[in-house]
């Protein structure tokens, strides 16, 4: 008969970590739906997302965690690096200007390589690296997310995303796990893609590839359909990427000593997001274009401040 | 998204270089527009660098012009054999070639095209279409094009036209100029099939006829010629149409000169913001000119080099100046029958050398077209009247003869003009007289019968097309 030997029961882990990934990816949506509401990024000449562009994600996606595992780490740093000043600079520009957007690089990436050497020493230390690593984490994911929906990427896009992504994660966390290997070779260097917090012993995180879906589900849905669209994404978010995510290992009792149980948290949400698609798309018919959606919201924004504008919706309901 | 990249940087990279480009790269970007269009409802800030060019800063300009003549003058002094003797007599060397050195090269004139035609045709490229001049001012050139350039230029028109707005799906564009206007024809097709728009060529038919698509048939944008659209509209006020009759969202006249009555009467009566008057002509395709709300013409940087050269001393037109236009197409634009240094004999007006302040200021530009070269009425004390001064006055008079029949001749340092009885039949001689004084002409008239009046001045709207409505009794039988 065996003996638990863990400092903390699977129950609190899995509630812990539902409580962790649940605020961070409220706060993530919440602002990433408020950035797209009140900023506009400067797009293209021409050009908008399209179908061929989530193969190409995929694709992408597919193989820079091979060239991430073949990279020596510091190259990995440099190449994070880039992204994330890449991502931030495009984000943030509008609202900060040149200078400031890169002050607030330069001072985010500083601390994070600083706190990444001199304070994880102490489980304080360890919170106050994940939660300088979660601010800017979350600032890039609100950041892409908006690039992508400003630059035309729809709910339907999204959806097949979320789905390839269910089969990736599959593929590379239970047969190859490749996720696996590269979250516990790079965790704790500078720049790691991961939002989180250590409670006790224990770390709890959402990896930045999972908030960027969640972020890009909800605020597509509100884009395409509206309030409530938005609602019924949030609650599959909240259920298949946040519960069912949280609560598999403490169900299915996938736990081991070290508490290092990863969770292809893809797998659950992206067949369940997809049906989420084809429910809303049957329900309430065309997605809106992003000249529709701005339309209703100069509309909106035109209505007599005394009355509420209702929330702009589809003919079909 | 990452698709459209790579094609920008195709076509930016195929311009930069100087090489042919992919007919087909070009009109998967015109989809690219329309999906851009189909999302966001117009293109993004960016649009107008991406069909004028980033070419702005003078020295830029003056960089990329300066390449591109030396790029065509090689090719042509290798494939064209009648500029590898002019180049040669010249002691021109292409690789050498810049703006200032250009004037060693004598310009092309339309007797050369149509004696030699064949000596024009670059050897290294089969010839697909053939397309002549109208032959209004005399025998009529033919010139030969490419496959290649035939599928280009829709394209590049498609690209520039859906990223303005003037062509969108769903349009409907009727075509009234002569149908042996081949390549105009063709490029007016193909531009609307790229872009999804309708598009239905009538020719020179009765005005009747084209007044029925025009209203029933729902075209939202007429490209034809001021003659035809001067007989359009007298055509509606007589059946009683207005604005409220038509869906006619532009209205597209070139190849004569436009008078200000015209356009105004052409825009009360189909309801259109303005007539746009774009310059363009057979031999210098696919070269264009714009005209803006200031009524300059602004002439295609990217495609070409349009010089203004006087017409007296073959150096640059000095600003008040009247000038031809010289216009050579480049290479990789023009690709079967190239031209250098034509000479179109069309005559501006050099602008007064200050900045422009219109919306196309960052495009060269000169006055509207005032007529052929040939036209020109010297009189004593060295002013010249040209043949949009006389249009104009004519078409002004209140009998509204539009088009202008007409024919000036200088005799003793005097202008002499003869007008059909039916251009002032609403004000008599005498008053007819002091409204050309008003206008600044001192002239003779001379009347003749209303019957004359087709004989006066050939226009394109007399290259009559029959039909078979138009003849009943064909029709019956």
């Amino acid at each position: 008969m065996s003996v638990p030997i863990f400092p903390i029961p699977m129950w609190e882990v899995s509630l812990t970590l539902f409580l962790v990934i649940t605020t961070g990816v409220t706060v993530i949506c919440a602002g990433a739906l408020a950035y797209f509401r009140r900023v506009r990024m400067e797009r293209p000449a021409v050009g908008t997302f399209n179908t061929r562009d989530v193969v190409i994600l995929l694709i992408f996606i597919g193989v820079l965690p091979f060239v991430y595992g073949w990279l020596p780490v510091p190259l990995v740093t440099c190449l994070l690096a880039v992204t994330f000043a890449a991502a931030l600079y495009i984000g943030y520009r509008p609202l900060l200007g040149s200078v400031g957007i890169w002050l607030g690089i330069g001072l985010l990436f500083g601390f994070n390589i600083w706190s990444s050497h001199h304070v994880m020493g102490t489980i304080p230390g360890w919170q106050v690296w994940y939660t300088e690593q979660s601010i800017m984490v979350g600032l890039g994911v609100i950041a892409v997310c908006n690039l992508y929906l400003q630059g035309g990427m729809k709910l339907r896009h999204v959806a097949w995303l979320s789905l390839g992504l269910a089969f990736y994660d599959v593929l590379f966390a239970a047969y190859y796990p490749l996720t696996g290997r590269l979250l516990a070779r790079y965790i704790t260097h500078p720049l790691t893609p991961v939002l989180g917090m250590r409670f006790g012993e224990v770390d709890y995180a959402v990896g930045l590839g999972d908030l960027l879906v969640y972020s890009l589900f909800f605020v597509a849905a509100y884009k395409a359909y509206g309030a409530r669209a938005a609602a019924v994404a949030a609650g599959v978010i909240v259920v298949m990427g946040g519960f069912a995510t949280a609560f598999i290992p403490f169900l299915f009792n996938l736990e081991n000593a070290n508490l290092d149980t990863l969770i292809p948290a893809q797998s659950l949400f992206g067949p369940a997001a997809f049906v989420a698609y084809l429910w809303m798309k049957r329900h309430y018919g065309r997605e809106r274009t992003m000249a529709e959606y701005l339309a209703s919201q100069d509309g909106a924004a035109a209505a007599p401040q005394v009355e509420q504008a209702p929330a702009p919706e589809p003919a079909s309901i | 998204m990452f698709e459209t990249g790579v094609r920008q940087f195709r076509l930016a990279l195929g311009m930069t270089q100087g090489r042919r480009l992919d007919p087909r790269n070009v009109a998967r970007l015109v989809d690219d527009v329309l999906a851009t269009l189909a999302e966001f409802g117009e293109p993004g800030a960016d649009a107008a660098e991406l069909i004028e060019g980033p070419m702005s800063s003078p020295e830029a300009r003056l960089e990329v012009t300066n390449n591109s003549l030396r790029r065509t003058a090689r090719r042509l002094s290798s494939q064209s054999p009648f500029y590898a003797r002019r180049f040669a007599s010249a002691q021109v060397d292409p690789a050498k070639l810049d703006v200032a050195r250009l004037r060693t090269i004598p310009v092309t004139r339309k007797q050369d095209l149509i004696e030699r035609p064949e000596d024009f045709r670059c050897t290294d490229v089969p010839a697909y279409l053939a397309t002549r001049t109208t032959g209004t001012t005399g025998r009529p050139a033919e010139v030969w094009l490419s496959r290649y350039e035939m599928e280009l230029w829709p394209a590049l028109g498609a690209l520039a036209s859906v990223l303005r707005g003037e062509l969108l799906p769903g349009d409907i564009m009727q075509v009234n100029i002569s149908s042996r206007a081949t390549a105009a024809t063709h490029l007016a097709a193909n531009s609307c099939r790229l872009v999804g728009a309708g598009w239905r060529p009538l020719g020179i038919v009765p005005p009747e006829a084209s007044l029925e698509g025009l209203a029933e048939g729902g075209a939202t944008i007429l490209f034809t010629v001021p003659s035809y659209l001067a007989e359009l509209v007298t055509a509606a006020r007589c059946r009683g149409m207005a604005a409220g009759d038509f869906r006619l969202r532009r209205l597209v006249v070139g190849g004569e000169v436009l008078s200000a009555s015209l356009a105004r009467a052409a825009t009360r009566t189909f309801g259109v913001p303005l007539v746009e008057d774009p310059y363009s002509m057979t031999e210098i395709l696919p070269i264009t000119g714009r005209t803006c709300s200031q009524a300059h013409q602004h002439h295609d940087l990217n495609l070409g080099l349009t010089e203004l050269v006087d017409l007296d001393t073959g150096e640059p037109a000095a600003p008040g100046a009247l000038g031809t236009l010289v216009i050579t197409p480049y290479f990789p634009y023009r690709d079967c029958t190239p031209v250098f240094r034509y000479d179109t004999r069309d005559v501006a007006r050099c602008l007064p050398d200050t900045s422009l302040r219109c919306e196309l200021a960052g495009i060269p530009a000169t006055s509207q077209i005032l007529g052929k070269a040939d036209h020109l009425l010297r009189v004593p004390g060295g002013d010249v009247v040209t043949p949009r001064q006389l249009i104009e006055a004519i078409e002004s008079l209140p009998a509204e003869p539009w088009p202008a029949r007409y024919r000036a001749a200088a005799h003793d340092g005097r202008i002499r003009l003869t007008l059909p009885a039916s251009a002032i039949a609403d004000c008599g001689e005498a008053e007819a007289r002091r409204h050309f004084a008003a206008a600044g002409l001192d002239i003779d008239l001379d009347i003749v019968g209303s019957d004359q009046a087709a004989s006066l001045r050939r226009t394109r709207s007399d290259l009559h097309e029959t039909t078979f409505a138009s003849q009943r009794a064909f029709a019956g039988a």
